[in-house]
Formats: structure tokens, C-alpha cells, sequence
């Protein structure tokens, strides 16, 4: 009977720590004023017709039948080094605002004429300007009118939640219980967005699903040149 | 359509107004609160060679150094500026320092102005008014229309240095679908322009050569007292009508260019300039060309040009049709980039005209070039060509076959923002 008597020991020692934790959060939700709401962990994973993950993929999620939380703007930063946007691809929540500081010797004039926000603002050495709102959801694609070989992304979105998936092609978030709208956008995606677009009901259990691409992705740009190529 | 002859600048002028648009763009600077996007090359070759005279030096060689000039050459010093004017335009200049046989020490290869309005709902438009290369070549990549995978530019793009420039005005279009979703951008292009009635005297007197200098505005080719042609300048207006060409781009991504052009300099055959005497050359050609890259490094590129220029001294037409091609490929790691290319050509006479000025040749070039940093750049290159020409018999006496080759070690810097951002 002596050995099965460390696992008992083991396993009330495991759960007077359990309780002892749940304790402890009840009592820091309950100090700093947050409902706690059950929530479960969601995992999605994005991979192509192969099988193979998709990093960088855009995941948000919108909430059905009721307002959910409010999104909150943030400030985010566009800079411009070696030719190239940095990052080349951001998500931002509605409202943002952007800053295209510019880190390169070199002018540039960046651009967008997409939907959800069209602009230009010249970017000359030495010389700041102010932030760019960006109010309407959609992606905003940007680009240099001096340098055609620079592109970049700004998803807007109105969702609650986002992300963007990680190496392994997987993103994964914590969500309360309720009906959302998953949607999954990659800048190389050739598959219509909309089909992909899923709805989720999130209850007590966990949730991992895994969302597979119907196309291949284009091909990534090439890596950038060491000078000023295709001045003609 | 006619071009007035008030508008010829005398060579006199050449220092001074290279002088005048640097100052000019530096000012605007103060004016348009941006600065100046400015580079300088310094290029410097170790060559050896066993070419004669190139055709710029008087000669009939192929290549640019001849067999006299081995050793430590200069390349190339090359000033370049690129200066917003306000959101919309810029102003480019590019001023190059060739070597002592030039007429002007510097001079200007490229000069213009750009009208560069933002792209609207996935269209653009650009014009550019001045000095300038037309969309042909698919090497000449780089600043200064350098060619980043060789040191010598391909048998049709030596030609385009050469005799070609656009000096008048010329409209893109751009339809950039990769911006709204797609997969391609397509482009359309026209230009009108003057000051190119002597092109394709090169053509016709030597036939296509392998030379990396570029003619520069105001400067000229061949030597004075040099035959079959003495030092002539090729950028001149001599019948007072205007050429035009029209072109189409098509890409795929940034993977795949497609380019095809119809130019046409629209000379009158029957004009020409008596001191010194001086053809306009009817000349036309059709172009087209693909560069391919693969995001393992790999570029390939294949150009074809074929076309005819034609003079009337008296009152027979005569013509020497053309025709040139090359394949290029070209593998990049890192900061190494390792090309070879095989290059063809040919000039014939029209039936019946016997066969002076032809020419029939091939060339291979293989090149290494290293490039640790984005100011300093490493390049050695063979290049050697087998052509018969008849000129070299008819006005050298040598034999009309010829076998040359050349060597060149590259030691180049650049300065400046533009070099390196």
C-alpha cells in the first residue's frame, strides 16, 4: 500500500495549490474591478492547400449579436529604412493613428489610394510629420511614389480581437463565451477572404481549429538590392 | 511635326549650364525643404586588352579598350542628382567623366524633368521632358544606367549608350494591379522627341560593339580626321522632324518584366548637313525583351532588337538592315553575383548594295562582380568577341575577321545619400 500512497499525497498537494491560486485571482479580480467572465482559449492555425503553416496570416475576430468590448486606438509607428516599410505589414484598430517617421538618407513619397484611407504624405530627410488617422476598417495598402519596390500593409479592423499567426502558423487568444465571426487575410493570399471567413461559437471548452488556404500563396518580394535599382 | 532649330544649344555652353542646373537643383532645395538625393561613382579599371580603337578613340574595335590602353584606366566619374521640385516634380541629373579622347571633360549623360503625380485609383501617370534613355534595355537597371550583372552592357544596349537618347517628352502610363490585389502591373508609353537624326550612324559605319561608355549630350563619337566618319555628335536635329516611339511593360509580381517597343526616329533620308557632312539616318526598329528572378537569386534575361536605317545621298535609298540578340543569366549570393551572357549580332546591306558596313559576330561575357557594402563595388569581367566587319578592311586594312578579347578588374566607390539610403 506505500506507494500508492505518494500519488494520493502528490495529488492533494496539486490541488491545495490549484485552489490556492484560483484564490488568489478571484481575490485580484474582485480588487481591481473585473467581471469575472469565463472565458476559453481559442487557437487558430492557418495552413495552405500542402498542409504547411502560414506565419505573418492576419486573424480577427468579430463578436455576433452584441457590441462586445469597445476596440481602443493605439499610436503606431511606419518608419522607412533601407527603401523598404518597417514593418511591412501592421494591424491596427480602428481610430489608430500612424506615424511614417523616415530613417532613410533619401526622400520618399508615400502613398495609398485604397478604399479605407487614401493619402500621400512626402517624406523629406530631416523634415517631421504629423500622424495619420486611419478611421475606416479595410487594408490600406502602402507605397512610395518615388521607390516602386517598397509595399506595405495596414489591416484596420473594428474587431475585438487580432492577431497575426506565429512561425508555427498558429495564433491563439483568450475570448469569453459567445457567436463570433473568425476572418483570416494574408497579403500574398490568393483565396477570396470572404470564403474564409467562419463563425465560432466559443462555450466552456477550448477551441483549436485549423483553417486551410483553397490556393497557394504568391510568391514572396524578392530580398531588397543593395543600391537603386530600376531607376529605368 | 517640327522641331524649331532656335532651341540648339551651342557646345560652348555645355560647362556652364552643368554648372548652372546643379546650382539650380541645390537651390530648389531651400526652396522645397527637401534636399537634395545626390551621388558620386568613382570607378577605376585594371583592363588588358588586344582590341584596336574603339569607335568612340577612332577605331574599329569592338571593345572599349584597345590593346594601347592597358593598365589603369578610368571607368567612369559619374555626379548625379535627384531633387524634389515641390511634391509633384524632380529634377535628375547625371554628369559623367569618361576619359581624355572626350570632347567635353564632363558631360551630360541624362538630364530632365519628372511630372510624378500619385497613383489614383491603381492608375499613374509620369512624364518626363528633357534627356533620357528609353524603356529598352532590361540590364541598365541601376543609377546611372549601369547594368548590375556585367561590367559591359549587351551588343543592343551599347547601342542604346551609344546613339540613343530621348531628348523631347514622354507619357507612362501604369496600370499597377499588384496594388489593388492582382497579379500584374502593366505600363504604356510613348514619346516624342528630337536631336536624333544621326542614329544609326554607328551602326552603319562599324556595326555593334561592347563598350560601357555612354555618349554623352554634348560630346561626340570618333576622332576628328578618324574614317570612315570623323568625330560627328549624334544628338543633333537635322530635318526638323520629330521621332516617336510607343512601348508596352507588362509584370508579373517583381518576378517577370516584358517590354517590347517600336521606335521610329522619322528622319528624312534625303536631308543632310553639309559642314560637316552629316546624314539624317532613317531609323527604325522594333525591340522586346523578358527578365525573369527567382527568389533563389537566379535572373535571366533575353533581348532581341531588329530593325533598318537608311540614308539617300543622291538618289538610291541604302539601307543596312539589323538585327541583335543576347541571353543573359545571372546567379546573386549574397554579396557575390556571378553572370554570364552570350550576345549575337548582325548588319546586313539591302539586295543589291553590296556589303560595306556589314557586320556578323557573337560575343560571350562572364562576370563576377562583389559588392560588400552599397558604396563599394568589386567586378571582374572577360568579355571576347569574334565579328567580321567589312569596315575594318575597307578603312583600316586590317582583316575583316577579328578575335578580341578584354579584360577588366572594377574598383568603384560611391558617395553620397543616393548610393546608400
Amino acid at each position: 500500500m506505500r506507494p500508492s500512497a505518494r500519488p494520493n499525497k502528490r495529488s492533494a498537494l496539486l490541488r491545495g495549490a490549484v485552489g490556492f491560486l484560483l484564490a488568489c485571482t478571484m481575490i485580484a479580480r474582485s480588487v481591481v474591478g473585473v467581471t469575472a467572465v469565463p472565458v476559453a482559449s481559442v487557437s487558430i492555425t492557418v495552413v495552405g492547400p500542402d498542409k504547411k503553416p502560414i506565419p505573418g496570416a492576419v486573424i480577427t475576430v468579430h463578436v455576433l449579436g452584441s457590441e462586445g468590448r469597445p476596440v481602443v486606438p493605439v499610436k503606431a509607428t511606419v518608419d522607412q529604412i533601407n527603401r523598404a516599410f518597417e514593418p511591412d505589414l501592421l494591424v491596427i484598430p480602428v481610430g489608430s493613428t500612424v506615424e511614417f517617421p523616415n530613417s532613410d538618407s533619401v526622400s520618399h513619397q508615400i502613398y495609398s489610394f485604397s478604399p479605407a484611407k487614401r493619402f500621400q504624405l512626402p517624406l523629406y530627410r530631416g523634415t517631421a510629420y504629423p500622424p495619420v488617422r486611419f478611421d475606416q476598417a479595410g487594408v490600406v495598402t502602402l507605397g512610395c511614389n518615388i521607390h516602386d519596390e517598397m509595399l506595405a500593409y495596414l489591416v484596420v479592423t473594428d474587431a475585438q480581437y487580432f492577431g497575426r499567426t506565429n512561425a508555427s502558423g498558429t495564433w491563439t487568444t483568450e475570448i469569453p463565451r459567445g457567436k463570433y465571426r473568425i476572418s483570416v487575410w494574408h497579403p500574398r493570399m490568393n483565396d477570396d477572404a470572404s470564403e474564409l471567413d467562419r463563425e465560432l461559437t466559443v462555450g466552456d471548452d477550448d477551441v483549436h481549429w485549423t483553417l486551410r488556404l483553397a490556393k497557394s500563396l504568391r510568391p514572396a518580394p524578392l530580398g531588397p538590392h543593395p543600391h537603386s535599382w530600376d531607376a529605368y | 511635326m517640327r522641331i524649331p532649330r532656335a532651341l540648339r544649344v551651342p557646345r560652348s555652353a555645355v560647362a556652364p549650364l552643368i554648372v548652372a542646373a546643379f546650382a539650380f537643383c541645390a537651390n530648389a532645395y531651400g526652396a522645397s525643404g527637401s534636399a537634395p538625393d545626390w551621388e558620386i561613382d568613382l570607378d577605376a579599371r585594371w583592363v588588358t586588352s588586344n582590341s584596336e580603337a574603339s569607335a568612340y578613340d577612332g577605331g574599329p574595335g569592338t571593345l572599349r579598350f584597345s590593346e594601347d590602353q592597358k593598365g589603369l584606366q578610368l571607368g567612369r566619374i559619374r555626379l548625379a542628382l535627384n531633387q524634389n521640385l515641390g511634391d509633384l516634380w524632380s529634377a535628375h541629373l547625371d554628369a559623367s567623366v569618361w576619359d581624355d579622347h572626350e570632347k567635353n571633360p564632363i558631360d551630360l549623360t541624362e538630364a530632365y524633368l519628372q511630372w510624378r503625380p500619385y497613383p489614383f485609383d491603381g492608375l499613374r501617370a509620369r512624364v518626363k521632358a528633357g534627356a533620357f534613355y528609353a524603356p529598352i534595355s532590361l540590364e541598365n537597371r541601376t543609377s546611372g544606367w549601369e547594368t548590375p550583372y556585367t561590367l559591359t552592357p549587351s551588343a543592343i544596349n551599347t547601342w542604346v549608350g551609344e546613339e540613343l537618347r530621348t531628348i523631347g517628352i514622354e507619357t507612362q502610363i501604369d496600370w499597377l494591379g499588384t496594388r489593388t490585389g492582382h497579379l500584374f502591373d502593366v505600363g504604356l508609353t510613348a514619346a516624342v522627341y528630337g536631336w536624333n537624326d544621326p542614329a544609326g550612324t554607328e551602326l552603319a559605319y562599324w556595326g555593334f560593339s561592347f563598350n560601357d561608355r555612354q555618349t554623352t549630350l554634348f560630346g561626340r563619337v570618333g576622332q576628328p580626321g578618324q574614317q570612315p566618319q570623323p568625330a560627328s555628335t549624334l544628338f543633333r536635329e537635322i530635318d526638323g522632324r520629330a521621332g516617336a516611339y510607343a512601348g508596352v511593360e507588362v509584370r508579373y509580381l517583381d518576378r517577370v518584366v516584358l517590354r517590347a517597343l517600336h521606335y521610329d526616329n522619322r528622319s528624312d533620308p534625303h536631308e543632310s548637313q553639309l559642314a560637316p557632312k552629316s546624314f539624317s539616318w532613317l531609323t527604325r526598329f522594333d525591340s522586346a525583351g523578358i527578365r525573369a528572378e527567382s527568389s533563389s537569386g537566379w535572373t535571366g534575361i533575353a533581348q532581341w532588337l531588329k530593325g533598318n536605317t537608311y540614308i539617300t545621298p543622291v538618289t538610291t535609298r541604302l539601307g543596312w538592315p539589323f538585327e541583335a540578340k543576347f541571353l543573359l543569366v545571372s546567379r546573386r549570393a549574397g554579396p557575390h553575383t556571378f553572370s554570364i551572357r552570350y550576345d549575337r549580332f548582325d548588319v546586313w546591306r539591302e539586295p543589291g548594295q553590296g556589303d560595306d558596313g556589314t557586320q556578323h559576330g557573337h560575343a560571350w561575357t562572364a562576370a563576377y562582380i562583389f559588392e560588400p557594402t552599397a558604396r563599394w563595388r568589386f567586378t571582374l569581367e572577360w568579355i571576347d568577341v569574334t565579328s567580321t566587319a567589312e569596315s575594318r578592311e575597307d578603312y583600316y586594312g586590317y582583316d575583316a575577321l577579328a578575335h578580341e578579347h578584354q579584360l577588366q578588374a572594377q574598383f568603384r566607390y560611391a558617395l553620397g545619400p543616393a548610393a546608400a539610403p
